[in-house]
């Protein structure tokens, strides 16, 4: 086995491995309550690896290998739309539900970016010789380069507020802004040419993804639930504010 | 221009942009919770600034050049007081939130009712601060409205009621 092939390999099944240690480390302080959805991500991610690596090992047909990692594929693009609301809704999940009215506006947004990116990349993929055979990739190309748009959603919704992002959710959202984000740069320049090194540098960008929801999984959450002496200093102070304002 | 440039061009930037955000995160990581300090709001003035009545008085006293340039002046203050409404909504909802997380269950209603009307509240400034931006430019056409002053004040209340209930 040759060193490039040994390099291949590590960069497919390092990562899958990790995953499953950032899932303990999530169980061991307890934040697979807080981000549910991330936390079945990771299983999901982990599941769809041994599928895809045992047909890969089981040489199964080329036709079969496509069918399933389209499939596999989409469910982490779905997953992804979901985690996305789950960072949206992160600083407000213990006090307030996400209302219909922000998820509908979440929804039209992300429709409108559907829009724009599917024909961006269908007319993409159509200029490549064997569009045939990756055309059913265009749907989630397209939805990957959509969630670039909303992780950059993410960060302006946290800066709006004025609420400073907790580890974990700025961790998963640069992990998962770094697997988007690398969507587009691909299509500009290695599309359809070498899809073996476009492959490889998809692994290496999940690589440095799953390494740093790794160290962002395990930082110490600033606790937010000491409503001690400080904390009601500061209602007080609120409370003289309210009466400068109402005594005109 | 080719679209793959375009897609490159898309992909460096949204790159810059994590780049950015990480710095300024790593960069204020140590440093403790904003204070959320409330900006004192004249909230009649505000309303003031904001009354139809008294647009139309000035509609029909001045000259149209004179009308739209004392209305930008007007409409430049009526800002000033959203972005300080605004800033305190921010500050109220972290208080709401951090009020939920408590063992007390009466304030923890409280909180998770400030940091809801706090949030709605901050949503209104940012649409009535894109409408005022838009009466900026016409400032004949659309006139600025002060409907958020009553829910400042609701929210506002409920911080004062809050206060009440942890120090019991």
């Amino acid at each position: 086995m040759d060193v490039l092939r040994l390099a291949w390999l590590y960069l497919w099944i390092a990562p899958h491995l990790l995953l499953i240690l950032v899932a303990v480390l999530m169980i061991r302080n307890g934040r697979q309550r807080d981000f549910p959805i991330f936390f079945s991500y990771l299983l999901y991610e982990f599941l769809q690896f041994v599928v895809i690596f045992s047909i890969w090992c089981l040489e199964a047909p080329h036709p079969m290998w496509l069918r399933t990692d389209e499939i596999l594929r989409g469910g982490s693009v779905v997953f992804r739309f979901a985690m996305i609301q789950e960072m949206i809704a992160a600083p407000f999940s213990h006090s307030i539900p996400m209302g219909k009215i922000m998820t509908r506006m979440l929804n039209w947004g992300t429709g409108f970016l559907v829009v724009i990116s599917l024909v961006s990349v269908e007319y993409l993929y159509r200029q490549l010789p064997n569009y045939g055979l990756l055309k059913n990739y265009v749907v989630i190309e397209a939805c990957n380069i959509t969630q670039c748009g909303l992780i950059v959603g993410v960060f302006l919704w946290h800066r709006f507020l004025g609420v400073r992002m907790s580890p974990t959710v700025f961790g998963i959202a640069l992990g998962m802004g770094l697997i988007v984000g690398s969507e587009p740069y691909m299509l500009a320049f290695v599309t359809g040419t070498r899809l073996i090194s476009r492959d490889s540098l998809q692994m290496a960008v999940f690589n440095v993804a799953v390494l740093v929801w790794l160290y962002f999984v395990q930082v110490r959450e600033p606790s937010d639930s000491d409503f001690n002496g400080a904390q009601l200093l500061r209602v007080r102070d609120w409370a003289e504010g309210v009466g400068r304002i109402t005594r005109p | 221009m080719n679209l793959q440039i375009i897609l490159a061009i898309v992909a460096i930037l949204f790159f810059l942009f994590l780049i950015v955000m990480s710095w300024q995160w790593l960069s204020t990581r140590g440093e403790a919770a904003p204070a959320g300090e409330l900006i004192p709001v004249d909230l009649e003035a505000f309303q003031n600034l904001t009354d139809p009545e008294e647009e139309q008085f000035l509609r029909t006293s001045l000259s149209p050049p004179e009308f739209r340039s004392v209305q930008r002046i007007r409409i430049r203050a009526a800002k000033l007081y959203v972005v300080a409404l605004s800033d305190n909504a921010g500050s109220m909802m972290r208080l709401g939130n951090s009020a939920s997380l408590q063992a007390d269950q009466a304030i923890v209603a409280l909180g998770r009712d400030i940091a809801k009307r706090a949030l709605s509240l901050k949503m209104w400034c940012a649409v009535l601060q894109l409408r005022l931006t838009a009466a900026l430019v016409f400032p004949t056409i659309l006139s600025p409205t002060g409907g958020i002053a009553d829910q400042y004040l609701a929210v506002t209340y409920m911080a004062a009621k809050l206060h009440a209930e942890a120090a019991a």
